[in-house]
């Protein structure tokens, strides 16, 4: 399927197939999914349709084990940076082969399509040997490897251990990517920036005509949260860039799939709306039912992940969605967590406090 | 005048015999509880029988009025929590001052305004409701504050110079299943303190800590699930919120894939896998419980919550006292939302002052 979405071919089966295929391989191997199958009335058997596929709750990740293989063949755990109540999630893969090709795909699509050479691609986070179980460090460095220029790792990871962010390094790249009039790529995640600008304060930091920068992830009590819209134009300003050139991309440790702003390439999509490969799709459904909502409405994400061949290959988010554009070829807005319930009460306002203060 | 604990006492004594009076003629205070807590009509009414402290030893209310203090003035923010919580509220603001304002809940203020009524028809004049209270206007004394952490945060924040805060947030409690408890008996009990108030107070039980192996935690989720359907036979469930209903479904699906849950009509049981992380199931009935080989184990276990426990309630009080935080309240199981009116049902402060 990646294949053929780099060769702008036809997918070389249905989503829909493949995606209930999977189901059925992993209910055959999961004995927690066929019985969350079964609780749902769902038989995987018949399945027809991607959207009847029951999801994996988030949670269980952090619960339990959610893969289709034995633990002796684990070649990488992604964990994930926190929880409510301080637990990890785990997404065990037995070949990151499958992440990396489709990572790597969408990636160069949203991110760097333009780029006719290796590029200076800098990550405002810790190097892969500091972090080697976040899916968004490997993903990262899976993109310096794929569309980047040759550099040293201190000059290419620019927080080190100690999460002190390396301004000369910085600085020193951006002065050669000047100099050569190279386009640059930088990521990082929201926190991370929020304390560039912070550490930058009213100076800027002009990079290359035609760079671009993608940032992802929430703050999870990292640096002071900054909605997404002034974050965006503060970098637009400290990097001297058009907002168009902040991508925001979507993606969690319990997929194997990122979904990105289209900003950078296509001129008529608003800020703020994500687009999908074509090996995975976001259902907004109804919170309690978990039935897709009409489009247009917001629901909570339920995403059908077919690079979840080894885990799940539906998860069910906290995160609100809404589609928008058209019905087969639109996009999702990104609403950020569920609302709690308005009549809570103090033994239900932990959950926050513990959303809050979780590691 | 100077005010003597015994004249604190016996204010606070007024305050109760108000409670009393008011419960005596609580037709139109049910009807009206009902329609802003949500919950059934049985399960107001249970509270209302069983669960207001009216009956508090001189001993209790002595370290009751030494533990609130003795203030100029005192203003009471409520929140919709559980509802009877107002009595103890005001017992510490009174407890602490003559002079007393309380601001109830928006959405849940019928208690807290027939509660102060009855005071003042019994001669205590030194209570009174303002509806529109404003924090930053309180020029001295004392506010006591109840509810969401960011409600406390934020009033602290408004709050004048010089006027002390004292919060009173989120928390929650937890069961503790001896090796040697009787597993019938301690599901009954259990029942009991998960049903009143459907778990919306911070004394509720959310988790079940059994000290044994998964099977015996599975044997106590099974006597649960049954203590619970029949107990919800009697006392109904309230209505569910449409977030907590998503909520619970998320909590059944995230446990059906992990290991096993026992989903009732008005209740579910999650048993966890062995080993696994706590996690924290939704309010309205639904109960974690998971296997602990040892106290130690259990210890473990409850370290990334530990900072939210206000209760611990067990069979075994020395192994409680070994499990719980400093400040946590110990009971014996049944009794965890019956605390007795010796201060406030949360003693995290009191410990971090």
């Amino acid at each position: 399927m990646v294949a053929a979405f780099l060769a702008s071919s036809p997918a070389p089966e249905p989503f829909d197939v493949l995606a209930c295929d999977l189901a059925r391989y992993q209910a055959a191997r999961i004995l927690g999914y066929a019985r969350l199958c079964r609780a749902r009335g769902i038989d995987v058997a018949t399945v027809t349709n991607a959207v009847d596929v029951p999801p994996v709750p988030t949670d269980a990740f952090k619960m339990t084990r959610v893969a289709t293989f034995p633990p002796e063949e684990t070649r990488i755990t992604f964990r994930t940076s926190g929880t409510t109540i301080g637990t990890r999630g785990e997404h065990a893969m037995r070949d990151v082969a499958t992440y990396d090709a489709a990572a790597v795909a969408f990636g160069r699509h949203w991110l760097a399509r333009d780029f006719g050479k290796p590029a200076p691609v800098v990550v405002l986070g810790p190097p892969p040997s500091h972090s080697a179980d976040s899916s968004l460090v490997h993903m990262c460095e899976a993109f310096v490897r794929a569309f980047g220029a040759p550099a040293p790792a201190e000059s290419t990871y620019l927080v080190d251990g100690d999460g002190v962010l390396d301004l000369a390094a910085f600085d020193e790249r951006v002065a050669i990517a000047l100099a050569r009039a190279e386009p640059m790529l930088v990521l990082g995640t929201s926190f991370a920036f929020v304390h560039f600008v912070d550490a930058v304060g009213k100076a800027s930091f002009d990079l290359p005509h035609g760079s671009r920068v993608m940032q992802t992830g929430g703050y999870k009590g990292r640096s002071r949260e900054v909605p997404p819209a002034v974050l965006r134009a503060d970098l637009a300003r400290v990097f001297a860039l058009d907002e168009r050139a902040i991508v925001g991309e979507y993606g969690m440790t319990e997929l194997s799939s990122q979904f990105y702003e289209r900003t950078l390439f296509d001129e008529a999509s608003p800020l703020g709306v994500y687009a999908e490969p074509p090996w995975a799709r976001v259902v907004p459904v109804d919170p309690d039912t978990l039935v897709a909502v009409p489009h247009g409405s917001v629901g909570i994400a339920k995403i059908i992940d077919l690079m979840n061949v080894d885990s799940a290959v539906a998860v069910l988010t906290q995160d609100q969605v809404r589609r928008v554009g058209p019905v087969n070829s639109g996009g999702f807005e990104l609403l950020g967590r569920a609302p709690g319930a308005p009549a809570r009460g103090c033994s239900i306002a932990i959950d926050e406090l513990l959303g809050r203060t979780g590691g | 005048m100077v005010r003597t604990a015994a004249d604190r006492i016996a204010d606070v004594r007024r305050l109760l015999l108000a409670a009393r009076t008011l419960l005596e003629q609580r037709a139109e205070l049910v009807q009206a509880i009902v329609d802003s807590t949500g919950l059934s009509t049985e399960g107001v009414e249970l509270a209302l029988e069983r669960y207001v402290e009216l009956e508090a030893t001189d001993e209790e209310l002595s370290r009751l009025v030494a533990c609130a203090g003795d203030v100029s003035r005192v203003a009471v923010v409520l929140s919709a929590n559980v509802f009877v919580g107002a009595l103890r509220a005001l017992a510490l603001g009174r407890a602490a001052s003559d002079d007393v304002v309380v601001r109830p809940s928006r959405r849940d203020p019928a208690f807290a305004r027939a509660l102060v009524g009855a005071a003042n028809a019994l001669g205590d004049t030194h209570l009174r409701i303002d509806e529109q209270l404003d924090v930053a206007g309180v020029e001295a004394g004392e506010i006591h504050v109840y509810g969401r952490d960011e409600t406390i945060v934020d009033v602290r924040a408004r709050a004048r110079a010089g006027v002390h805060v004292r919060g009173h947030g989120s928390g929650m409690g937890i069961a503790l299943v001896s090796a040697a408890a009787d597993l019938s008996h301690a599901a009954r009990a259990l029942a009991d303190d998960v049903v009143v108030f459907d778990q919306r107070g911070c004394l509720s039980p959310r988790i079940a800590l059994v000290i044994g192996d998964e099977p015996r935690a599975a044997a106590l989720g099974d006597a649960l699930h049954a203590e619970l359907e029949r107990l919800g036979a009697t006392v109904p469930r309230g209505d569910v919120p449409k977030d907590e209903r998503a909520a619970s479904g998320r909590y059944v699906a995230t446990m059906t894939y992990a290991c096993r849950v026992l989903v009732g009509s008005q209740h579910a049981i999650g048993i966890a896998p062995p080993g696994a992380p706590l996690v924290l199931p939704p309010p309205y009935r639904h109960v974690h419980v998971a296997a602990c080989a040892s106290l130690a184990d259990g210890q473990r276990l409850l370290a990334p919550v530990a900072s939210a426990v206000v209760s611990v309630g067990s069979d075994d009080l020395d192994a409680a006292r070994a499990l719980a935080p400093p400040w946590a309240r110990l009971s014996a199981l049944g009794w965890m939302q019956r605390p007795p009116l010796d201060g406030p049902v949360d003693g995290r402060e009191a410990k971090l002052r």
